[in-house]
C-alpha cells in the first residue's frame, strides 16, 4: 500500500517550504534512512531522509515549488502500484501548488519570459493586502499562485512566493495588476543559477553590465529585520576599548599549555562572549527584549552570536550562557557557527536572543555601528586590536568594542556602564574566571 | 400568583352577576349662581382668557399653515400642525384643576393642553418660584428673549405667559430658544417645570408612559396626580388597553400594603379622554369603534369602573366640575380613573383635511356651539362682566400673539440648530452618557430585609467565581456562579443602592423571573418596588419610559427577545428618543433585559440585536460571560441611557472561564461599547456576537489542532456603542476576519459591522469580512437547530469557503457568493 510523505514542520512559525532538490526520482527505489529530498525554510536547509522502504511511486512537487507544511509531497510504496487513484484524490492543494511549477519549468527553459494575467486587460483578482504586500516587496506576480476563493490572490501567495524569493520590482508588480502583458526579466534564483554557471553569457562589452541576482530567503529577511530594526529603532554606538593584554597573555598561555587539555582553539572573540555572559546579567535593560512598548527582561543571557555565512548573516544563540565555562563557551559559539554555514540551524536555534555580538576585528575594523537585531535592545561589536600608548610612553595592545543601543529602551548612562564593566572585566580577565 | 391568594374551585363556579353601576353622561347641571359661590370674577375671566389665548395660538398656526401669513406676518412652516379649535374648553376645565405637582402627559393634538397646563400653573406658582424657573431654563434664554422685549413691565405672570408661549412656538418652528431646542417640534412640545411632560405623536403612545410617571408617584410616595390624556381614536391602541388594565390591576390595592407595612393605595392616574368623534377620519361614535361612548370602558377593566364618566367638554366649567371630583378620587387613593370630555375640532385634523368625512352642516353647527363665545355669553348674561371687558382681554391676547410670533420667527433672535456649524450637536444629544449611581440620594431604599441575610446571597457565597479549580479542572456547574448568578448580584446591589430602582416584567415575583435571574428579590422587596406585570409588553416598556421620565430608574423584564415585537412603540419610540427629543433634559435609565431562547421554536429562540441596534438613541448588549454580565449590568444601572440588554437561554448557567481572579463580589464596571479579545491569535479574527463566543472559541480549536491556523476570538460584548479600534487592530494583524451571531443573516448587526470594518480596514484585508449568521429561516425544532444556528465547524467551514482554502476541508456548510445569490432572489 503506497505510503504518503509530507513536507514537515520545522518550528512553529514556519508555514511552508521550499523543495530544493529530490535525490529519488520516480521508479527510484529507496531504502529506509535514504535521503529523499532536500528543502529549505526561509532561515535554513534541511534533508528528508525516508522513514520507510519501496519504491518511489509518485512526486507530487517539482524543485523550487512552494509546499505548506504537512502536505503530501510524494508517495512510496511497492514497484508497480497504482498510485493514479491517490494522486487523483491527492488535496486540491497540491494540485494547485503543482500548476504554477510546471509553468516555470518552462520559464528556465527560456530565461526571458512573457508573463501575464490570463488575458490582457483581464481583472487580477488579488486581496487589498496582498496587493500592498506585493507593492511593497516588488514580489515577482507571474510566480504567484493563487490559493484564495475563486483563485484570487491572497497574502500567503505573496509571501510563499517572496520565500521562494521570486523578486521582480514595483513597476512590474503595477503592470501586473494593471492586467498589461509584461516581459519580466528572469530573476528567480534558478535564473541566476544558470547565470553563474554561464558567467560569460552576462559578460556584454556593454560597460553598463551588470549581473542581476534576487535576494535569496535568508537575505530577504535581513533586508526586513535590518531596515525595520533602523527604522524602528532610536539606535546609537558608543565606542570604547580595553588594554587587551592580560586577555592576550592568557589566550597565548592557553594557546601553550592548554593545547592538551583541549583548550588550545578558545578564541579571543569566545573570551569576549564568556566576559559579556557574566556582565549582562547585571544590566537588566541591555540584556533584554522590547516588544509592543514592553520590556522582556532575560532571566539568562542567551547571547546571539553572529555568522557570516554564504547564504548571508546568520545569527545563532548560545542560551544560559552564564552557566557555561569559558570552554563550553567557545565549544558552543564553534558548533553554532558551523550549523549555520551548513545551513543545519533550525529556526528555534535562532530565536530567543537576548543581546547579539558581531566580530568584524578579525577583519581589522577598528570601530563601527553593529546594527540591533531586534527585538533585542543591544549589540556589542567586537573590533580589530591596535597599539596605544599609555601616559609613560610604553605602547600596549587596545581591543575596541562599540556597543549600539537602542535609545527608546536604554539611557546613554546605562548603556556606557555595561560598556565600561565589560572593559574591567575583560581587562581583569583572570580574575573574572576566578569568580 | 401569589400563595396567599387561592384560587377556589368552590367559588370560581358559583352562579351569580356581575353588576355594573350606572354611567353619568354629561349629569353637570349647575347654575351660574352656584358656581358664583367657587369662582371669583377674576377666575372666570381667567378661564376665558386662557381659551381665548389657545385659540389664538392655533388660529396663528392655521393661517400660517394655509396662508403663510398671520395678521400681515409672513412666515411659512414646512412642520406639522395637528390643531385643536374648538376643544379649548375641554384643555383649560382640566388644568385649572391641576397644580404643579400634577402632570399632564399628551396627544399629538395638544398645544391646547400643553397651554392650558402652563397657565394653569403660571397662576399657582408663587412669583419668585415663576421667575426662577424661567430664570434657570437653559440659563435664562428663553427669558431674554421675553424679557428683552417685554412692553408689560413688572408682572412676572405676564411674562411667564410671553415666555410659554413664545417656548412653544419657538419650539414647533424648530428654533434652538424653543423648550426643547427644537428637537421635539409640534406633536413633542413639553415643559417640565410647570409639570408639562411629553405629548406624542404616537396616537396612545403616551398612555403607558403617564402610566410609569403615576407609577413613580405611587412607589416613591411622591405628591400629585398624573393625567394621561388621549383622544378617543387612541382607545383602539392596545398601549393604551394594556395600560388601562395595569393600573387598575388587584395588586395594587390588595397586595403592595403588605398588611399594613405600605400603602395599598391605587394608582393615582386620571385617563382623560378629550372625545372629538374622529381619530384623523375615522368616526369612532358610529365606524371604529365598539364603546359608543368611551366613558363605557371602564366598567370593563374593574369594579370601580374606573369611576367613568362623560362630561360636557363645550362647558369649561363643566369639565372643571368633573376633573375636580376626579382628582379627589385619585388623592383619595381610589385611582385610576377615567373621564370621556366630549368635544369637537371644528378644525381639520391638519391643514390640508379637506373634511371629505363629516358634512358642513356638521361642523357648522358646532361652530355655532362654540364653547369661547357660549362661555362669554353666558358670562355676560350672568352679569359676570361686560362684554367691553371680554373684548379687552381678546385684543390683548391677539397683540401677544402677533409679537410672540415675530420674535418666534426671527431669526437673529431665535436661530435654528446650526449643524453646518456644529455638525455633532445631535449627536451629542442622543445618549447621555452620564453615571448616576442614585436617582434620589436623599432617602434609604425600602426593602424586606438587611442584603446579607437574603437567601440566594447565601447560597452564592457557597459558588466558585471562577470556573476551573487551582490545577486547571472544570468544576461542576452546579457549583459555580453563573450568569444568571452575576446578574442577580448586581441588580440586587442597585435595588439597595437606589430607592427609586424597581423592577417588573412577567412572572418576576414569586417565580424568580421565567429563568432564576430574579430568585431571592422577592424575599428582599416590597411589591411596589418588585412585581408582577401583566402579559402587556407594551404597558410594562411603556411605563418604564415614564417612570424614568419622572425620575426613577427602572429594570424591565421581556421574558423571550421575541416579544420585543410586542413592546415595539415604547422600545423603538418612546424609550430610544425622549432624551434627544428633549435635547438631554430628559434622562433615560432604563435597563430593558430579553433574553434570547432556544430550543422553542421559531417564536421563541430570535436575536433581535438588529432591531434595537438600529434604532438611534438606544444602548445595546450581549455579554456571555458571567464577568462581562455582571460588569455591563453595573454599568447600565448605573448609567442613565437605556439600555436594551440581551442575555442567551443557553448560558445562564456559564461560569466564569476568562477571568482568573472569578467575578468579583465587589463593585466593577464593563464598560459599553468595548469588545474584548477572548483569545488571542495570528492568522483570523473571529468577533462573535452573543452565546455563540463559545461555538467560535470551539472552532478556534479546530483550526488550530486541525490545520494549525491561529484564530483570534473577539467577544463584541456591546453593540451600541461599539469601539471599533480593536477589532480594526486585530484585523490589520490577521488580515482576515469572520463575524458569527446567532441572529438571522439578513440585515443583522454582523452585516453591518462587515461593512463597517471593509471601510475602515479594507487595504489590511486579505478577504472580505465574512458573516455567518444563522438562515434566513424560521428557528426549527430543538433537535434541528444546528442546520440553523451557526456552528463551530460551520464558522471552520466558512472560513476554508471564503477566506483561506483550507486543504482537504470538507465543508458541512454551503455559504458560498453563488447560493447567497441564488437565496436572494428567492428571498431566502
Amino acid at each position: 500500500m503506497a505510503q504518503p510523505v509530507i513536507m514537515p514542520r520545522q518550528g512553529q512559525s514556519v508555514e511552508s517550504c521550499i523543495i530544493t532538490q529530490w535525490h529519488k526520482k520516480v521508479g527510484d527505489s529507496v531504502a529506509e534512512g535514504d535521503i529523499l529530498f532536500s528543502y529549505e525554510t526561509d532561515k535554513s536547509t534541511f534533508d528528508e531522509p525516508a522513514q520507510l522502504s519501496g519504491t518511489m511511486l509518485a512526486i507530487l512537487v517539482n524543485e523550487g515549488d512552494v509546499v505548506p507544511c504537512l502536505d503530501t509531497v510524494c508517495y512510496i510504496g511497492e514497484a508497480g502500484e497504482d498510485v493514479s487513484a491517490l494522486s487523483a484524490s491527492a488535496p486540491a492543494e497540491a494540485a494547485a501548488e503543482a500548476a504554477p511549477a510546471e509553468e516555470k519549468k518552462e520559464e528556465i527553459a527560456a530565461p526571458v519570459v512573457t508573463a501575464a494575467p490570463a488575458e490582457a486587460g483581464e481583472r487580477v483578482r488579488i486581496s487589498p493586502r496582498a496587493r500592498n504586500l506585493a507593492l511593497q516587496s516588488g514580489v515577482d506576480m507571474t510566480k504567484v499562485a493563487p490559493t484564495g476563493p475563486h483563485g484570487r490572490i491572497i497574502e500567503r501567495d505573496i509571501n510563499a512566493a517572496l520565500d521562494a524569493g521570486f523578486v521582480a520590482n514595483t513597476a512590474a508588480v503595477e503592470a501586473f495588476l494593471a492586467g498589461q502583458p509584461i516581459v519580466v526579466e528572469e530573476e528567480a534564483p534558478v535564473a541566476a543559477e544558470v547565470l553563474a554557471a554561464a558567467p560569460a553569457a552576462a559578460a556584454e562589452d556593454d560597460a553598463m553590465a551588470y549581473e542581476e541576482e534576487a535576494f535569496n530567503g535568508v537575505r530577504r529577511v535581513i533586508a526586513r529585520q535590518m531596515h525595520a530594526s533602523l527604522s524602528e529603532m532610536a539606535q546609537l554606538t558608543l565606542n570604547s576599548s580595553f588594554d587587551a593584554t592580560a586577555l592576550m597573555n592568557f589566550r597565548a598561555m592557553l594557546k601553550e599549555k592548554g593545547e592538551d587539555l583541549g583548550l588550545g582553539k578558545i578564541s579571543l572573540n569566545d573570551m569576549v562572549l564568556f566576559a559579556v555572559s557574566r556582565t549582562l546579567l547585571n544590566h537588566k535593560t541591555i540584556n533584554a527584549n522590547v516588544v509592543d512598548d514592553k520590556f522582556r527582561f532575560f532571566k539568562h543571557a542567551n547571547i546571539g552570536l553572529a555568522v557570516d555565512t554564504e547564504r548571508g548573516l546568520l545569527v545563532p544563540t548560545l542560551f544560559k550562557t552564564e552557566e557555561l565555562s569559558l570552554s563550553a563557551i567557545s565549544a558552543y559559539a564553534k558548533s553554532a557557527a558551523a550549523k549555520a554555514r551548513d545551513g543545519k540551524l533550525t529556526p528555534d536555534e535562532m530565536a530567543g536572543g537576548s543581546f547579539t555580538v558581531t566580530n568584524l576585528g578579525s577583519l581589522g575594523v577598528e570601530s563601527f555601528t553593529p546594527v540591533i537585531n531586534p527585538p533585542q535592545t543591544a549589540i556589542l561589536g567586537v573590533c580589530a586590536i591596535t597599539q596605544r600608548i599609555r601616559e609613560d610612553g610604553s605602547v600596549y595592545p587596545a581591543m575596541g568594542l562599540s556597543l549600539t543601543f537602542d535609545h527608546r529602551a536604554v539611557d546613554g548612562a546605562p548603556a556606557a556602564r555595561f560598556l565600561s564593566d565589560l572593559c574591567k572585566a575583560l581587562e581583569n580577565f583572570e580574575l573574572l574566571l576566578a569568580k | 400568583m401569589p400563595k396567599s391568594q387561592y384560587v377556589d374551585p368552590g367559588k370560581v363556579f358559583q352562579p351569580g352577576y356581575i353588576h355594573f353601576n350606572d354611567i353619568p353622561v354629561c349629569r353637570y347641571n349647575k347654575t351660574l349662581a352656584e358656581e358664583k359661590a367657587i369662582y371669583t370674577k377674576e377666575d372666570f375671566l381667567r378661564i376665558y382668557r386662557d381659551m381665548r389665548i389657545i385659540r389664538e395660538f392655533e388660529t396663528m398656526l392655521n393661517e400660517i399653515k394655509i396662508k403663510s401669513e398671520y395678521n400681515g406676518i409672513k412666515y411659512n412652516n414646512p412642520g406639522p400642525a395637528h390643531l385643536s379649535i374648538g376643544q379649548e374648553a375641554s384643555a383649560v376645565g382640566e388644568a385649572y384643576c391641576l397644580d404643579i405637582n400634577d402632570f399632564t402627559f399628551g396627544s399629538h393634538r395638544s398645544h391646547g393642553e400643553i397651554l392650558a397646563k402652563g397657565l394653569s400653573s403660571i397662576y399657582k406658582l408663587d412669583e419668585q418660584e415663576l421667575y426662577d424657573i424661567m430664570k434657570e431654563f437653559f440659563g435664562g434664554q428663553i427669558l431674554q428673549v421675553v424679557e428683552g422685549k417685554e412692553e408689560i413691565k413688572g408682572n412676572i405672570r405676564d411674562l411667564a405667559i410671553d415666555f410659554l408661549l413664545y417656548g412653544a412656538l419657538a419650539e414647533i418652528f424648530a428654533r434652538t430658544t424653543g423648550f426643547n431646542r427644537g428637537l421635539g417640534g409640534s406633536m413633542h412640545a413639553f415643559f417640565i417645570p410647570f409639570g408639562i411632560f411629553p405629548n406624542n405623536a404616537i396616537v396612545g403612545g403616551a398612555a403607558p408612559v403617564a402610566l410609569g410617571a403615576a407609577l413613580y408617584k405611587r412607589a416613591n410616595h411622591k405628591k400629585g396626580i398624573v393625567v394621561a390624556n388621549s383622544g378617543d381614536g387612541a382607545l383602539g391602541r392596545g398601549p393604551v388597553l394594556e395600560s388601562l388594565n395595569m393600573a387598575s390591576m388587584r395588586q395594587i390595592t390588595e397586595l403592595w400594603g403588605m398588611d399594613g407595612k405600605y400603602s395599598d393605595e391605587g394608582m393615582p392616574i386620571l385617563f382623560n379622554v378629550f372625545n372629538n368623534f374622529y381619530g384623523m377620519g375615522g368616526q369612532t361614535q358610529g365606524e371604529t369603534m365598539a364603546f359608543d361612548m368611551p366613558a363605557r370602558l371602564g366598567a370593563g377593566f374593574s369594579a370601580s369602573q374606573l369611576h367613568a364618566e362623560r362630561v360636557n367638554g363645550y362647558d369649561p366649567l363643566a369639565v372643571i366640575d368633573a376633573t375636580t371630583r376626579k382628582k379627589e378620587i385619585l388623592l383619595a387613593g381610589k385611582g385610576p380613573a377615567l373621564l370621556e370630555v366630549a368635544t369637537y375640532r371644528v378644525s381639520g385634523h391638519s391643514p390640508s383635511d379637506s373634511s371629505t368625512y363629516r358634512t358642513p352642516e356638521e361642523i357648522e353647527a358646532w361652530k355655532e356651539a362654540c364653547p369661547i363665545a357660549a362661555y362669554r355669553k353666558k358670562m355676560v348674561e350672568g352679569g359676570i362682566a361686560s362684554d367691553e371687558e371680554f373684548a379687552a382681554i381678546e385684543e390683548g391676547i391677539v397683540k401677544r400673539m402677533m409679537k410672540i410670533c415675530t420674535l418666534a420667527i426671527d431669526d437673529e433672535i431665535s436661530p435654528r440648530m446650526d449643524l453646518a456649524k456644529e455638525p455633532e450637536m445631535i449627536s451629542s444629544l442622543m445618549l447621555s452618557n452620564t453615571s448616576t449611581p442614585s436617582m434620589d440620594t436623599t432617602r434609604e431604599a425600602e426593602v424586606l430585609m438587611p442584603k446579607e441575610e437574603n437567601p440566594r446571597v447565601k447560597q452564592l457565597a457557597t459558588k466558585a467565581r471562577y470556573a476551573y479549580d487551582e490545577n486547571g479542572a472544570p468544576i461542576p456547574k452546579i457549583k459555580l456562579l453563573g450568569i444568571r448568578d452575576a446578574l442577580f448580584e448586581s441588580i440586587l446591589d442597585k435595588f439597595y443602592e437606589d430607592p427609586t430602582t424597581i423592577a417588573y416584567g412577567e412572572d418576576n415575583r414569586d417565580w424568580g423571573g421565567a429563568f432564576a435571574v430574579y430568585r431571592g428579590l422577592t424575599e428582599a422587596l416590597p411589591y411596589h418596588r418588585f412585581f408582577n406585570a401583566p402579559i402587556s409588553e407594551s404597558a410594562i416598556v411603556g411605563s418604564a419610559v415614564g417612570y424614568a421620565m419622572a425620575g426613577g430608574r427602572a429594570i424591565v423584564e421581556l421574558m423571550y427577545a421575541d416579544f420585543i415585537g410586542c413592546a415595539g412603540d415604547e422600545i423603538f419610540n418612546q424609550l430610544s428618543k425622549w432624551q434627544s427629543m428633549s435635547a438631554g433634559i430628559l434622562k433615560m435609565p432604563v435597563v430593558v433585559r430579553v433574553s434570547v431562547g432556544s430550543k422553542y421554536g421559531a417564536q421563541h429562540s430570535q436575536d433581535w440585536t438588529a432591531l434595537t441596534a438600529h434604532i438611534p438613541g438606544l444602548k445595546v448588549c450581549f455579554p456571555a460571560t458571567p464577568y462581562d454580565a455582571k460588569g455591563l449590568m453595573n454599568a447600565a444601572l448605573n448609567g442613565t441611557d437605556p439600555v436594551i440588554f440581551f442575555e442567551s437561554q443557553r448560558i445562564y448557567d456559564k461560569g466564569e472561564e476568562f477571568h482568573k481572579e472569578g467575578v468579583p463580589t465587589e463593585y466593577y464596571e464593563v464598560p459599553f461599547g468595548e469588545p474584548d479579545v477572548k483569545r488571542e491569535g495570528s492568522d483570523v479574527t473571529i468577533l462573535s456576537i452573543g452565546a455563540v463566543l463559545y461555538r467560535a472559541l470551539e472552532a478556534a480549536d479546530k483550526l488550530q489542532a486541525d490545520y494549525g491556523i491561529s484564530a483570534e476570538v473577539i467577544d463584541a460584548r456591546s453593540i451600541v456603542p461599539f469601539n471599533y479600534e480593536k477589532v480594526i487592530e486585530s484585523v490589520k494583524k490577521t488580515g482576515r476576519i469572520i463575524i458569527v451571531g446567532d441572529a438571522v443573516d439578513r440585515n443583522s448587526v454582523m452585516r453591518d459591522m462587515a461593512s463597517n470594518i471593509t471601510e475602515m480596514a479594507f487595504d489590511y484585508l486579505d478577504a472580505p469580512p465574512v458573516v455567518f449568521g444563522s438562515r434566513n429561516w424560521i428557528t426549527p425544532a430543538f433537535e434541528l437547530e444546528k442546520f440553523f444556528f451557526p456552528q463551530a465547524d460551520g464558522i471552520v467551514d466558512v472560513i476554508s469557503q471564503k477566506i483561506m482554502p483550507i486543504a482537504g476541508r470538507v465543508s458541512t456548510v454551503n455559504e458560498s457568493e453563488i447560493e447567497h445569490i441564488e437565496r436572494s432572489k428567492k428571498g431566502i
